[in-house]
C-alpha cells in the first residue's frame, strides 16, 4: 500500500525516439489508475519505468515517498502481471506462485499457506500441481495474478492482463479484477488499450497519445468533459460523431447548423458558451451516438440521411448513416424503441432523419482540437 | 466412379511403398559404409594371433590381450591427461559460453553489436595461426611438456566466449518477459539465469557441454606441440600416434586399435545418455499458446 508519484518522467530510447514526454502524475494510496491509449502511446513504457524494467531517462518516480529511479525491480516492492502471463514453464503452478517467496527464503509452511490461500481466492486450487502448458488461457492468467498477489507488495502493476483472452472470458476476468482489488486493497496501475476496461476498472483514467498525457480524470469526467478531440473519440463506443459545422450566434443564443438543420444549444452547454463568450464560426461538433435521435418522417431540425450499414448488436442497433453533405454519423438506437415494421425498413439506402438534443453537444476548436468549453 | 478412385488410391499407395523402400535401402547402405571402419577397429583390437596389420578382418584367435597390454604402457597416464583436460575444459567453457550468450541475448550495452561482429571476424581466422605465439607464452609460464595439461586447458577455454552463437540464438527464443517476471519476483540477474533460463535451455546446456568436451577429447594438433615429445604430458591422440611410426607399427597396431576403442567408449556413453535431452522442448506454455 503506497502512493506513487511520477514527476517530469521522460523516456528517450537509444535511437532518440521519445516514447514518453514529461509525464506527471500523483497516484494516491489504494487508488486504481488506468493508463489507456492506442498502441505506441507510451503507456506500457511508463508502467515499465515504474516497475524498473525500463530506465528512466529524465524525471523521478517515487514509491511511498522514496525515489526509486536507481533501484532494481526486486527492491521496489512491486508486483506485476504481464500480458503474455510470463509463467515459468518448467515449474508447476505451485512453484510459480511460490517462486518469489522462496527467493525471500520464507519457511516452507508460510509459503504453503500463502500459496494455497491465493489459489483459493483465484479458484485454481485444483491445478496447483500442473505445469502452465496444461492450463487454459484464463487459468494461466489467474496463476499470473496469484504470483503477483502472494508478494503483498506496495503497488500492483498490470500490463494489458486481459488482452490475450477471448471476449467472454475477458468480461468475466474484468469483474474478478474488481473483486480482487477489493480484497487486496492496494495501489493498482493498470495498462490497457481497451476503453471499456479503463472505464469499468479505474478510479482515475490517464489517457495517453504519442507519449503525451491527454487527460487525467475519473471515468465520468473523461466521458462527459473530454479535454480534446482525441479523448472524445477514444472514450465511448461506438465513438463520438464529429462533424465540421458553423456555430451561429443570434440574440445571445447559440445554434449549430449541420447539413441544413438548425439546432439550438441548450442547457449547461449553452450557458457555458455564453459565459465564455465563444465567437461564432466554424467548430467541430461532437455528439455521442447514444444521444442521436432517429425519425422515420421529416421533422424540423432533423437532417435527411441515408442508411449505409445496420449493425444489430442485440439490445441495440448501430446505424451508420450519411447526410447529404457527405458527413457520416453513427446512431445508437435501443432495439426495443422500434416497432417490428420500423426494424424491417432499416435496409441499406433507407431514408432516415436524424437529430439530437441541444444539451448533448461537445465543441472543439478545428485547429487546436481542444474542447472549447473545458 | 468408385472403382476408379479406388484404383487411383491403390496406385498412390504402391508408389509410396516403392519410394519408401528405395529410401530405406539407400539409408541402410550408407550406414553400413559408415559403420565398417568402426567394426574393423573393434575386430582388430580383439585379434591376438599377430600384432601387425593383416589382410583379413575376422580374427583367427580372439582375446583381450591388447587391452591388457595397454596397461603396461603410458596409455593410462595419457587417458587420465585427456580426461582431466576435457572435463575441466567442458565445465569452464560451458560456464563461459552460457554467461556470454545470456549477456549478449539480454543486456543492451553500447558495444554489444561491435563486440559480436568483432568476435565473428576473429572466429574466421584459423586457430592454428596462434600456435607459435601460444607455445612461446605457455613455455614462459612453464606450462608445456610435462605440465601440458593446465596449459592445454588454458588454450581451449581462452577463446570459448566466441562460441556463443548457438546458445545465444536459443536464449533469444525464450521470452524476455520471463526474465522480467523473475526480476520483479526478487531474482538477481544470476538467479534469473540459473533458475529460469538454464532449466528451460537444458538441451542447449548439454549441447554446449558435449561440444566443449569433444574438442579436447579428440584434439591432436595443439596437444602435440604443447606436450612436445614429453610422454607424461601427452594426451591419448598424441601418445597413440607415436605407436604408428614405421619402426613401431608392427608391434603396436592391434594395441592401437584397442586404445581407439577405449577412447571411443566415454563418448558413446555420453551421447547415448544425453541424446534424449536434445529433443526435449520445454518452452511450451510459457506464453500464450
Amino acid at each position: 500500500m503506497a502512493s506513487v508519484k511520477l514527476t517530469n518522467v521522460k523516456k528517450i530510447y537509444d535511437n532518440n525516439v521519445v516514447a514518453v514526454h514529461d509525464f506527471n502524475l500523483d497516484i494516491k494510496d489504494k487508488e486504481f489508475v488506468v493508463f489507456v491509449g492506442p498502441s505506441g502511446c507510451g503507456k506500457s513504457t511508463t508502467l515499465r519505468m515504474v516497475a524498473g524494467l525500463e530506465e528512466i531517462s529524465e524525471g523521478t518516480v517515487e514509491i511511498d515517498g522514496q525515489v526509486v529511479n536507481d533501484l532494481q525491480p526486486k527492491d521496489r516492492n512491486i508486483a506485476m502481471v504481464f500480458q503474455n502471463y510470463a509463467l515459468y514453464p518448467h515449474m508447476t503452478v505451485y512453484d510459480n506462485i511460490a517462486f518469489s517467496l522462496r527467493l525471500q527464503k520464507l519457511p516452507e509452511d508460510v509459503i504453503y499457506s500463502k500459496v494455497t490461500n491465493a489459489a483459493e481466492i483465484l479458484g485454481i486450487t485444483d491445478y496447483l500441481m500442473r505445469k502452465p502448458r496444461a492450463l487454459s488461457g484464463g487459468q494461466r492468467q489467474r496463476v499470473a495474478i496469484g504470483r503477483a498477489m502472494v508478494r503483498d507488495s506496495k503497488v500492483f502493476l498490470m500490463d494489458e492482463p486481459l488482452s490475450n483472452l477471448d471476449a467472454k472470458l475477458r468480461n468475466q476476468m474484468r469483474a474478478e479484477i474488481i473483486l480482487l482489488r477489493q480484497k487486496l486493497n492496494t495501489t493498482f496501475i493498470y495498462v490497457t488499450h481497451d476503453q471499456t476496461e479503463a472505464m469499468t476498472l479505474g478510479d482515475r483514467i490517464v489517457i495517453m497519445k504519442d507519449g503525451f498525457i491527454q487527460q487525467v480524470g475519473t471515468p465520468a469526467e473523461v466521458f462527459e468533459t473530454p479535454t480534446n478531440l482525441f479523448v472524445a473519440e477514444f472514450i465511448g463506443a461506438p465513438k463520438m460523431n464529429i462533424v465540421h459545422t458553423q456555430l451561429v450566434k443570434e440574440n445571445g443564443k447559440y445554434f449549430v447548423t449541420p447539413c441544413g438543420a438548425k439546432i439550438e444549444v441548450t442547457g449547461e452547454k449553452g450557458e457555458l458558451l455564453a459565459e465564455k463568450n465563444i465567437a461564432a464560426g466554424e467548430v467541430l461538433l461532437g455528439v455521442r451516438p447514444e444521444h442521436m435521435l432517429l425519425a422515420f418522417e421529416p421533422k424540423a431540425d432533423a437532417m435527411a440521411a441515408r442508411l449505409e450499414v445496420n449493425e444489430m448488436m442485440g439490445s441495440e442497433l448501430h446505424l451508420h448513416v450519411y447526410t447529404e453533405d457527405g458527413a457520416r454519423w453513427i446512431v445508437r438506437v435501443p432495439t426495443i424503441d422500434l416497432t417490428a415494421e420500423q426494424r424491417k425498413s432499416l435496409v441499406n439506402g433507407a431514408q432516415l432523419y436524424i437529430t439530437f438534443e441541444g444539451k448533448v453537444m461537445h465543441f472543439f476548436d478545428p485547429k487546436t482540437e481542444k474542447n472549447l468549453l473545458y | 466412379m468408385e472403382t476408379k478412385s479406388m484404383k487411383q488410391h491403390m496406385g498412390i499407395r504402391a508408389a509410396n511403398t516403392i519410394s519408401n523402400t528405395i529410401i530405406h535401402v539407400l539409408l541402410i547402405i550408407i550406414s553400413v559404409i559408415w559403420l565398417i571402419p568402426f567394426v574393423c577397429i573393434v575386430l582388430q583390437s580383439l585379434r591376438v594371433e599377430s600384432t601387425w596389420q593383416v589382410g583379413y578382418i575376422i580374427p583367427q584367435k580372439w582375446g583381450l590381450d591388447n587391452y591388457r597390454n595397454l596397461l603396461n604402457t603410458n596409455f593410462p597416464k595419457w587417458y587420465l591427461n585427456t580426461l582431466i583436460t576435457a572435463l575441466v575444459t567442458a565445465a569452464l567453457q560451458t560456464i563461459i559460453v552460457l554467461c556470454m550468450s545470456y549477456t549478449l541475448s539480454r543486456f543492451r550495452f553500447k558495444l554489444r553489436k561491435p563486440l559480436m561482429k568483432f568476435m565473428l571476424i576473429l572466429g574466421l581466422f584459423p586457430g592454428m595461426l596462434t600456435m607459435i605465439i601460444l607455445y612461446r607464452v605457455l613455455k614462459d609460464l612453464g606450462l608445456t611438456q610435462a605440465n601440458a595439461v593446465p596449459g592445454l586447458i588454458l588454450v581451449y577455454i581462452a577463446s570459448s566466449g566466441m562460441g556463443y552463437y548457438v546458445s545465444k540464438g536459443f536464449f533469444d527464443t525464450i521470452p524476455k518477459s520471463l526474465d522480467e517476471a523473475a526480476r520483479i519476483d526478487g531474482a538477481t540477474r544470476a538467479q534469473v539465469l540459473v533458475k529460469i533460463i538454464l532449466p528451460l535451455a537444458g538441451s542447449i546446456v548439454i549441447y554446449t557441454l558435449l561440444t566443449a568436451f569433444m574438442g579436447p577429447w579428440g584434439d591432436y594438433v595443439f596437444a602435440s606441440y604443447i606436450s612436445f615429445g614429453n610422454s607424461s604430458g601427452m594426451n591419448v591422440a598424441v601418445g597413440m600416434y607415436n605407436w604408428l611410426t614405421p619402426d613401431q607399427i608392427n608391434n603396436n597396431y592391434t594395441m592401437f586399435c584397442a586404445g581407439g576403442v577405449v577412447v571411443a567408449i566415454p563418448v558413446v556413453i555420453l551421447f547415448m545418455c544425453l541424446q534424449k535431452y536434445y529433443v526435449e522442448g520445454v518452452t511450451g506454455g510459457a506464453v500464450k499458446g
